[in-house]
Order: structure tokens, then C-alpha cells, then sequence
């Protein structure tokens, strides 16, 4: 290896860092113009640097489902440090190794799926959107994410998800709508959400200040300050954080008079939906709701693939929700249909 | 790709326009959800680039990622109004690797004796064959020259700016690029002669 070339090798580097300042910059710049090896140097410490932003490929980027699922738990320990420290520590305790087991095992057993789905030739989500005639709206891509951004008026949205695992936010004034795989109509007016309606699949709505609210078909919601009495508000608040705004429940519903969990079981029941449905419901803490879509789903598809799973989530679900009688029959249940499930050893830990 | 169908002619449909970043943090700091979800959406992915970079334990990405949004949410109220809020999220991340470092040395110690055993089942030589040159070279340099040299080129942060993330002297920020560029060249030179 050869001597540096140039005593002055090293500013090219300094000159880099902002070491090199005022007239000590501006005497290297004119030496670099005229020496070789200095001029070279600084392209090489130039190209080193190019070479490390060249965006590298993420070998551990995670999938749609799992970015969604890291969210919804961003926002809600958001939601808990906001409620105070002593609550969420008690519910933090009590909840921790349920939420982390419930997320390793659905993170190792559902995410080799939906890579091996994203190896199938690439498939569009496809989100239809009809507006009224006062709409004032907009979409925008937020990394992978669809954004429509509504500002006022009505608009109806389909997302067909039947193709892969899309994702679609509808950015409100005051709140965002996260859609699961659904068709619904949403309302903004005055800086506010106005109306949320669901024929399809499930939503969750989230506003500033308030609780995740999870909707499924049939729902609409409806803001305390308005009028309710034609709406059925199958509205569900969060688990942890109590909602600042009553929650209203009509008794009218369209198009189906059967209940969230049993809606689904419409011929055209779809498991991807029928299984999203029931994570959503976990992921924002409604408990009851979760154990039982997750319960519906064991019914409706028991040879689907993410059965084991639902029946171990659905144990969880139970367990958070205090219900000991129905966690263990659950338990039971699960021990019955997988005697050498994966999960074998912690739900017999749970049975007894 | 959105299929719009307008059924009415007056429909008002306008691109609207990004909120700045120092909105949104002002918004985060008045504990609206919203902007976390918001901030969240568009910088998920360098914080989570940088982590994962910088950072040769991947098991613990997700968490830090979280933890960064989390820690930038109760400090929003002190941001300093720049346009992007880039490299104030990726110095909080630097800050939280930091740390780790510091206060989980001997946890890291068992996980890595836990994660010998996983080797058996997927070999790590896979994964590492399959990264570019350049990350294959950055992963043999240590962590927090590796984390100083991400933070300068490519996140564009300035010496003083890292030096007061990493809460370390301006000369150690210097040093360590130094060394880190010396070592990921000579890495360099070596995978091509091999």
C-alpha cells in the first residue's frame, strides 16, 4: 500500500463533517480543483455515502397486517399514557404476557401466509368511492397506506379486499375511520364526523379524545350531539380508555336484524374478513366482541387454516375479558379440537 | 389504485395539502390521537429502516420502533419547529439504541444465547447473503459507529446534531466516522477480492 498521495488527504473528510470552516474550507475546495488524489478522495467518501442511502431491501419489513397491528398498539398506549400512568400500569401488568403471546403466535403462524400471498402475482386493493354533491375530498398515499381524506359531505366506499391485504384510511376532521374490509358511508361537517354507517365487513373509528370505536355491519354511528332515533348503534368502545362522548344505541337495523358476530355468516361470509374482524375487535380491547367473532369464525370456517389460531385467540380473548367460566370451557374446546396444537402446554395452563 | 366515481358534476375534489410536520407535532402534543396515527403513517418506515440498519439484533425492531413514536409523542410539545421531523424522530431512535445498549448488555447477553439455539432452525447466513454488499459490510462494523455513520450520511444529521442525540463529545462523533468509513471500505475492498 502506497503513501497517502497528499498531505492534505485527510480535509477531504474533515471538509465533510464541517470540521473544515471559513477560509481553511474555501483554501481545500481550490486544492481539490487541482489535486488528483484529493478530488478523488472526496468522490469516494461522496460514492461511500450514496452507496448507504441506496434504500436497502428491508429483510425484516413486516406485512400490511402486522404495520396495522403495530399501530393500533402504538395508539392505544397513546391512549393509556394519555388516561394516566397508574390505570395503564394495572391493565399493562395484567395484560402484557397475554398480549405478547397472542402477538407471537399470530405474528409466527400468520405472517409466513401473507408472504407467501404476496409471492401471487401482484394484485391492486380496489376502493370504489362515490361522493354527494357537497363531498370535499381527497386521497393522497401515505407510504403503503390509501388516505381518502374527507373534509365535508358524504361519501360511500367499497374496498374489495379479496385480493390482497389492502388498507384504506379515511382521514376525518376530527378523527381517522380504519376500514377492515367493508363498504360503509361516512359524513363530515363543521370540522366534525357526522355519521358512520356500515353494510359490510367492519371499521373502526378512531376520533381525537375518544376511545377506538369498532363497527360491523349494520352499525351506524351517530355523535351524542345529534339525533339518533332512526340509527341502531352497534357501537362498541374501547376497553381501556373510556370515551369521553355517550354512546347511543338504537334499536333499528339495515340491512340485516342478526348481530355483529352472526351477521357475518352470510353466504358470501368471507374468512380473511370474518378472521380481520375478529383481530380488530382484539386490537382495540373489546374483548367480548373478540371471544366471540373469534368463535364464529370456528364455527363458520373449522377447516380454515387460521382455526388453530382463532380458537387460541379466543381463549385470550375470554381471559382478558374476565370471563374464567367461558376462558376455560374455551380452553377446553381447543385442548379437544388440537391436542397437539402449538399452543398445547398454555392453554392447559389456562383449562385448569 | 382508488376508482372515483362522482355521481355529481359540482363535486369538489381537491388535492389537499400535507399538514406540516410542526402542526402535526403541536396537534400530538395537545394529545390528539390523530396526529400520532399521522406521524406515524409518514415516518414508519425510515425510523423503522434505521433501526433495522442500524441495530444487528432485529428481534427487537418493532419495539423500538414503537418505543421512538411513543417517546416523540410525550416530547412533541418541545420540537423545534423544523420543516421535517425526520431526524428529530431518527435521534430519538438513536437515543433509545443507545440506552438499550447500555441497560439490556447482560439481557442481550442471554437473548444471544437464546438465539443460538433458534440458528439451528433458520440459518442467519441466508439472510445476511441475501443483503447487498454494502449492508453485509455495515453489520461487521460496531453498533455505535454504525449508528453515527447512518445518522450523518444518510440521514443527513450535522456532528453537533448526533453528538447531542447520542449525548457524546463532538470529537467522539468525529472519531467514530472516521473509523466507521475507514472499516466499511477496507470491508469493501475485501469482498471484492474475495
Amino acid at each position: 500500500m502506497s503513501a497517502n498521495p497528499c498531505p492534505r488527504l485527510f480535509e477531504a473528510e474533515a471538509m465533510r463533517d464541517g470540521r473544515l470552516t471559513g477560509p481553511e474550507r474555501t483554501s481545500f475546495e481550490r486544492h481539490v480543483a487541482m489535486c488528483p488524489a484529493c478530488s478523488r478522495e472526496v468522490q469516494a467518501l461522496e460514492a461511500l455515502a450514496e452507496s448507504l442511502r441506496a434504500s436497502p431491501p428491508d429483510h425484516t419489513a413486516a406485512d400490511e397486517l402486522h404495520v396495522r397491528r403495530e399501530r393500533t398498539q402504538l395508539l392505544a398506549a397513546f391512549d393509556r399514557a394519555l388516561l394516566g400512568p397508574r390505570r395503564s400500569r394495572i391493565v399493562g401488568h395484567r395484560l402484557r404476557w397475554p398480549a405478547a403471546v397472542a402477538a407471537l403466535v399470530v405474528a409466527i403462524l400468520f405472517l409466513p401466509r401473507v408472504r407467501r400471498s404476496a409471492e401471487a402475482p401482484a394484485h391492486a386493493s380496489s376502493a370504489v368511492v362515490h361522493a354527494d354533491s357537497t363531498a370535499v375530498w381527497a386521497e393522497r398515499m401515505v407510504g403503503n397506506c390509501e388516505n381518502v381524506v374527507l373534509e365535508r359531505g358524504a361519501l360511500w366506499i367499497h374496498v374489495d379486499h379479496s385480493s390482497r391485504e389492502g388498507r384504506l384510511l379515511v382521514v376525518l376532521p376530527d378523527g381517522e375511520l380504519e376500514d377492515i374490509g367493508t363498504t360503509f358511508t361516512v359524513s363530515a361537517d363543521d370540522g366534525h364526523t357526522t355519521r358512520v354507517a356500515v353494510q359490510e365487513g367492519h371499521v373502526v373509528l378512531r376520533l381525537r379524545g375518544q376511545a377506538a370505536i369498532a363497527l360491523g355491519p349494520g352499525d351506524t354511528w351517530i355523535p351524542d350531539s345529534r339525533p339518533v332515533a332512526s340509527a341502531r348503534a352497534s357501537v362498541v368502545p374501547s376497553a381501556d380508555p373510556a370515551p369521553t362522548t355517550r354512546i347511543d344505541r338504537g334499536e333499528r337495523r339495515t340491512p340485516s336484524p342478526r348481530s355483529s358476530a352472526s351477521s357475518a355468516a352470510s353466504p358470501a361470509s368471507d374468512p380473511s374478513v370474518d378472521f380481520r374482524a375478529a383481530m380488530a375487535a382484539l386490537d382495540v380491547g373489546d374483548n367480548h366482541q373478540a371471544g366471540a367473532a373469534f368463535a364464529d369464525f370456528l364455527g363458520k370456517h373449522p377447516r380454515d387454516p387460521r382455526s388453530e389460531d382463532a380458537a387460541y385467540l379466543r381463549v385470550i380473548a375470554l381471559q382478558r375479558s374476565g370471563d374464567s367460566a367461558g376462558m376455560k370451557q374455551a380452553a377446553i374446546e381447543y385442548l379437544r379440537s388440537y391436542p397437539a396444537g402449538f399452543r398445547q402446554a398454555d392453554v392447559e395452563a389456562l383449562s385448569r | 389504485m382508488i376508482t372515483r366515481h362522482a355521481t355529481i358534476e359540482s363535486l369538489v375534489r381537491g388535492n389537499v395539502p400535507q399538514t406540516p410536520d410542526p402542526d402535526i407535532l403541536r396537534e400530538l402534543a395537545g394529545g390528539e390521537i390523530g396526529a400520532l396515527g399521522e406521524l406515524y403513517d409518514r415516518y414508519r418506515e425510515p425510523v423503522r429502516r434505521f433501526v433495522a440498519r442500524a441495530t444487528s439484533d432485529a428481534d427487537d425492531v418493532d419495539d423500538l420502533v414503537h418505543a421512538t413514536f411513543l417517546a416523540a409523542a410525550s416530547s412533541a410539545g418541545r420540537y423545534d419547529g423544523r420543516p421535517s421531523c425526520r431526524p428529530w424522530l431518527i435521534g430519538i431512535a438513536a437515543q433509545l439504541l443507545r440506552r438499550r445498549r447500555q441497560s439490556f448488555g447482560r439481557f442481550l447477553v442471554v437473548l444471544s444465547s437464546l438465539r443460538a439455539i433458534r440458528a439451528t432452525a433458520a440459518d442467519p447466513r441466508r439472510a445476511l447473503q441475501a443483503r447487498s454488499e454494502v449492508e453485509r459490510a455495515l453489520v461487521r462494523i460496531s453498533e455505535p459507529k454504525r449508528i453515527t455513520l447512518l445518522m450523518a450520511e444518510v440521514e443527513g444529521l450535522s456532528c453537533a446534531e448526533i453528538a447531542a442525540a447520542l449525548g457524546v463529545p463532538i470529537g467522539t462523533v468525529w472519531t467514530r466516522l472516521h473509523a466507521a468509513r475507514r472499516e466499511l471500505r477496507r470491508a469493501l475492498q475485501e469482498g471484492e477480492k474475495s
